[in-house]
């Protein structure tokens, strides 16, 4: 492998060969990357960050039976990074017996999964839809959405998700608008953390904290230094390090394993890449000088 | 006239908002909550104007026997399927309507979105060179933040979380806020151009 790196059939030398490895090995090494944590879990430790510990410590001061607007504001495809976040939030809020009121800013599947993921922590805790939670749905138009619920909820949301009329609902009887409500928890794999940051925190000043994906968490970063947001999950990493202050493992902690792999066969790629890429430069370079 | 109205109804509604923003409880406030409630509204039907818009889409191609037909066909029977079952029986847990965005579309897009991954670590692996400085810089950056923020990270040094937390909340939170104060002043402006009626381009003319 010294001088000139030894060529294949294709006439690529071993360096070019370094730089060029059949996707289909990849593919394999990550899928298996994958697959190996699920089925014989490592159970890393995931080091909890200032601002996953600041989010539950905003959560855990709230007073028994406060009102916490929760809007799902997230897509189904993200659901592998943002499911947890939510699951982990309602256990909490539910543990603190918090009142829970979902929402959803996304039209296409937001307010089906509140559904789903209300009424399954809900009952986990023994809680009754209408009076310990419920779910509002979706309305088109978020900033008149996010605007219009400052002054009265019922005008943007005359009914629930399930078609039952806001005044026949008690929870919502005690929660005529932003006033009665404590504390906004987002989960959101989109702008939306950054709308109700500028509408409804920068306008009511409600506390507010934000469960984002991975490639947003850096964004949402300066809302933390600017204390608009009081804390922040980012990407399953976040939600891994969430269900371990809440002290209840689940989807994220088992994900992380996964992820830790691949992050790290990733890295190795990348560094098999550029040594291939540095040493045919060198022989290149060796090469015009003879 | 066909222009001034438009001009002048964005004309009120931007002064509106703005005005009703810092005096809470006022008549203005008062006003732009009708407002707010009309726009719910008009949100509404502009979906339905967004169905209506992507069904002709389609049918044409069906009708017209594109090459895509197939696709479009398969779009459509969709659409009524999903709409129909959502129409007809409601949207609530158990329904129809649920039971197929549950079952079929929700782990779908999940699926689409999680094969990402495979291509992403191919292209990180064949795109990522250290061919100049600055990239050399984003390459070193990008794997010290990638192995800091997972737990194998602290097993090769204990000091790597606090350095991917150090990049993550100093240089690119930097740059992170600058995009975000440019794109503000950016959409503080075009809004002031549209409300004093300076943008136009929003009724339909160059």
């Amino acid at each position: 492998m010294h001088g000139t790196a030894a060529m294949d059939v294709s006439g690529k030398s071993f360096w070019e060969r370094l730089q060029s490895v059949d996707r289909r090995i990849l593919y394999t090494l990550i899928f298996a990357s994958v697959i190996i944590p699920i089925l014989w879990p490592l159970h890393l430790p995931t080091p909890v960050t200032p601002e996953s510990r600041a989010f539950f410590n905003a959560v855990d001061s709230l007073p028994s039976g406060s009102v916490v607007l929760f809007p799902f504001d997230f897509w189904p495809s993200t659901l592998p990074e943002t499911e947890p976040m939510a699951v982990a939030g309602l256990r909490h809020c539910f543990r603190k017996n918090l009142r829970v009121v979902g929402l959803s800013n996304v039209g296409m599947g937001g307010p089906s999964i509140a559904d789903r993921l209300l009424d399954s922590i809900g009952s986990e805790f023994h809680k009754t839809y209408g009076v310990d939670y419920v779910n509002l749905g979706y309305k088109a138009n978020y900033s008149a959405v996010l605007l219009g619920m400052g002054s009265k909820i019922a005008d943007i949301y005359p009914a629930d998700h399930r078609g039952t009329r806001l005044d026949s609902i008690p929870l919502m009887r005690q929660v005529p608008n932003y006033d009665s409500v404590k504390f906004v928890l987002i989960v959101s794999d989109n702008a939306m953390t950054d709308y109700w940051v500028a509408l409804v925190n920068a306008r009511y000043g409600l506390p507010m904290v934000a469960g984002v994906t991975a490639i947003m968490a850096p964004k949402m970063l300066s809302y933390i230094q600017s204390h608009q947001l009081l804390g922040l999950l980012g990407g399953m990493k976040g939600a891994a390090e969430y269900e371990q202050l809440i002290d209840h493992s689940d989807k994220a902690s088992r994900g992380m394993d996964a992820q830790s792999l691949i992050h790290f066969l990733i890295i190795a790629f990348i560094i098999l890449g550029n040594f291939g890429f540095f040493m045919l430069r060198r022989e290149q370079s060796q090469k015009g000088q003879n | 006239m066909k222009s001034r109205l438009p001009v002048l109804v964005a004309f009120i509604s931007g002064a509106l908002m703005i005005l009703a923003f810092f005096g809470r409880g006022t008549v203005v406030d008062a006003v732009s909550d009708r407002a707010l409630t009309w726009q719910t509204i008009v949100g509404g039907f502009s979906l339905l104007l967004g169905a209506v818009s992507i069904a002709r889409v389609h049918w044409k191609k069906v009708a017209t026997k594109h090459e895509d037909r197939l696709y479009s066909l398969c779009l459509l029977i969709c659409f009524i399927v999903m709409g129909g079952s959502g129409v007809i029986n409601g949207i609530g847990s158990g329904t129809l309507f649920d039971t197929l965005f549950q079952r079929i579309q929700a782990p779908m897009m999940s699926t689409m979105f999680s094969v990402l991954a495979f291509f992403i670590a191919s292209a990180a692996y064949r795109a990522f060179r250290a061919r100049s400085v600055s990239s050399a810089i984003l390459l070193v950056a990008a794997v010290l933040v990638m192995l800091g923020r997972i737990p194998m990270g602290q097993y090769i040094y204990h000091g790597l979380p606090s350095w991917a937390d150090w990049i993550m909340t100093v240089p690119s939170m930097a740059v992170q806020r600058g995009i975000l104060i440019g794109a503000a002043l950016g959409a503080a402006s075009m809004s002031l151009r549209i409300i004093l009626g300076i943008e136009r381009t929003y009724l339909g003319r160059g």
